[in-house]
């Protein structure tokens, strides 16, 4: 286990940045999907669906969701991350050798 | 008389909904529903990252009146005072190797 995410010592400032754009995300996320509803219902007037369409270009660039980047949860790294573990790959080769993830085993034929 | 086939189909269509509790739209106009049905993925979002583990040290200094005892701690200083009986403590301010040979060369 790394100290790093364990004590939150030293989080990288990726990582610090990314925790707070989920929580934009998260923060905004039903008042943008209200917003993107009446965009794509065409059967309101064009004036409302256009507001809407201003009102959402307005929001915080990090408040989308395509901003976020699934980092490893152990080193931060952005690259070769397994979803499921949410580790990047050498973590996840690390911690299921030393049998820390149920289920995952050493393929061996 | 009977209506032709396509208003009937329509009219099926229609009870068909009302019973499933479904939206009618013959038109197929788009209404955005597709938006409103997603999931909303906040939550999960959030939890990514593991949270931060709280030191022992923290509680502590919160409540000070539990009197609790950092085992890892206490050892530390027990240590420190241990080497300083012995003399072998860390130098003072000025005191050390660095300054012992900067004074030396200043002469």
């Amino acid at each position: 286990m790394s100290l790093r995410s364990h004590f939150g010592v030293l989080r990288k400032a990726a990582v610090r940045r990314d925790i707070k754009i989920r929580q934009k995300v998260a923060d905004s996320e039903l008042v943008r999907q209200a917003y993107r509803y009446i965009i794509r219902n065409e059967t309101l007037p064009p004036r409302v669906r256009q507001q809407a369409q201003l009102n959402l270009n307005s929001f915080d660039i990090h408040s989308r969701p395509t901003s976020i980047r699934n980092r490893c949860s152990e080193t931060g790294r952005a690259r070769g991350v397994f979803r499921e573990h949410k580790l990047c790959r050498f973590q996840f080769r690390l911690k299921a050798l030393s049998g820390l993830l149920p289920g995952v085993k050493k393929a061996v034929w | 008389m009977a209506l032709p086939l396509k208003p009937r189909l329509l009219k099926l269509q229609e009870l068909t909904c009302s019973l499933f509790n479904t939206v009618y739209n013959p038109t197929s106009a788009h209404t955005g529903n597709k938006i409103l049905k997603q999931r909303l993925i906040g939550p999960s979002i959030v939890n990514w990252y593991p949270t931060k583990m709280i030191k022992l040290k923290r509680i502590s200094d919160m409540f000070p009146d539990f009197n609790l005892v950092d085992q890892d701690e206490q050892r530390r200083l027990d240590d420190i005072a241990r080497r300083k009986r012995r003399g072998k403590g860390a130098p003072k301010k000025g005191h050390g190797r660095r300054a012992v040979v900067a004074a030396s060369k200043k002469k």
